[in-house]
């Protein structure tokens, strides 16, 4: 499994936590303020629960049983 | 199993949030269009209440700022940047700020906030920002700034880099040579458990007494004894993270620990104990995979994994990161 949406969402994190948590913090016309980024953290996580949800009720078959 | 099902989970998932959300739509179509057709039966249809017409989208081009560099190294980065633009050079008092046009349309503040909703949006400028950095880093010092840094203008990163000028040269000075490497430590949090019960001679003696014990009392002294191994994993996760992080801080120039990642978000399987950033001399980076590799083996029995991430540009060691 090496090009996989999973992975490339685990680098996706790894991405966020660096440009939204780090880089220097310099004035701007506009800049983001932390509630922005706290956004796109609950953004990011609704989209993981939405997924797991799906899957406890159901939605998504099971792979396993097709293979 | 799993993984592939994961993987096909979310690679569906997008598509699925996209289908509900139509159907959701088209079902509250029907309904509206329901609703007023029963009112138009007695009356005529209402006029639309009066609204304020929305403002309109601002027009023309503002400037994204990716890093900074000094002037006479400032490197040619022939990639296309954020939204397609190309990448040029504003230099002043001997920097030189790296940026590009990006439309008004969607980089002004409101319909930037609308946009930081759609992640697919946002992974594009993430991965665009960061390429870009990428290979300026590659040929230069740079002070990377975060994203979403914009001007109205080259005046205004002009007088960015005037006002910040010392801050900046300071922290060229400090990071030339010096990379940022992400280290996490992931272990088995079964075989953590299984190695902090080993360790305490309590819960050898909880042990002990529950192998005479039937009934509710052994009920009892096996909850105790549950919880106590749990505080000693948790305690023995603190000394593990707390010694490896102390090994690689005293072999880096410098080091950041942030917290774990939330296990929903990345992905990892098992117990994240260490998520830690170290500046390393890029001459000595051979040396950090070997430490790595001797840590992992030393916390082989917690089946534990050093996952490096690297080279990046020094995200976490430039003033205003959160650390």
């Amino acid at each position: 499994m090496s090009t996989s949406i999973v992975e490339r969402d685990v680098a996706l994190i790894d991405l966020v936590d660096r440009l939204l948590g780090g880089g220097v913090v310099i004035a701007g016309d506009i800049t983001l303020a932390v509630a922005d980024v706290d956004l796109v953290y609950l953004g990011l996580r609704a989209l993981v629960t939405s997924v797991a949800t799906a899957e406890e009720r159901h939605l998504l078959p099971r792979m396993g049983n097709s293979l | 199993m799993d993984d592939e099902l994961d993987l096909w989970a979310a690679r569906r998932a997008p598509r699925l949030l996209a289908q509900a959300e139509a159907q959701a739509v088209a079902v509250l179509r029907d309904a509206l269009v329901k609703a007023a057709r029963r009112e138009g039966r007695d009356d005529p249809m209402p006029a639309p209440p009066d609204r304020p017409a929305a403002a309109p989208l601002p027009t023309g081009e503002i400037v994204w700022a990716y890093c900074v560099v000094r002037a006479q190294d400032a490197p040619p980065v022939e990639i296309e940047g954020v939204a397609g633009g190309r990448v040029e050079r504003i230099e002043a008092h001997g920097l030189a700020a790296l940026v590009g046009r990006v439309p008004a349309a969607h980089f002004t503040a409101e319909p930037l906030r609308e946009h930081l909703n759609d992640l697919a949006w946002l992974e594009e400028v993430a991965r665009a920002h960061e390429a870009v950095l990428q290979q300026a880093f590659a040929a230069a010092t740079i002070v990377p700034l975060r994203l979403c840094t914009l001007y109205e203008s080259d005046e205004g990163v002009r007088r960015m880099l005037d006002h910040e000028r010392a801050m900046l040269i300071d922290a060229l000075d400090r990071l030339q040579g010096l990379q940022e490497w992400g280290v996490k430590v992931i272990v088995d949090p079964e075989r953590l458990a299984h190695a902090a019960g080993e360790a305490s001679p309590q819960a050898a003696t909880y042990e002990q007494e529950l192998a005479q014990r039937t009934g509710g009392g052994a009920y009892m002294l096996r909850r105790r004894l549950e919880r106590h191994v749990r505080e000693r994993a948790d305690a023995l996760a603190s000394d593990v993270a707390a010694a490896v992080h102390a090994r690689l801080q005293d072999w880096a120039v410098d080091a950041v620990a942030r917290p774990a990642q939330n296990r929903e978000l990345s992905g990892h399987d098992g117990e994240m104990l260490l998520n830690a950033a170290y500046l390393v001399e890029a001459q000595r980076v051979d040396g950090l995979h070997a430490l790595a590799d001797e840590l992992e083996d030393d916390h082989a029995h917690l089946g534990a994994r050093i996952e490096l991430t690297g080279p990046w540009p020094p995200f976490n060691f430039v003033e205003g990161a959160i650390g």
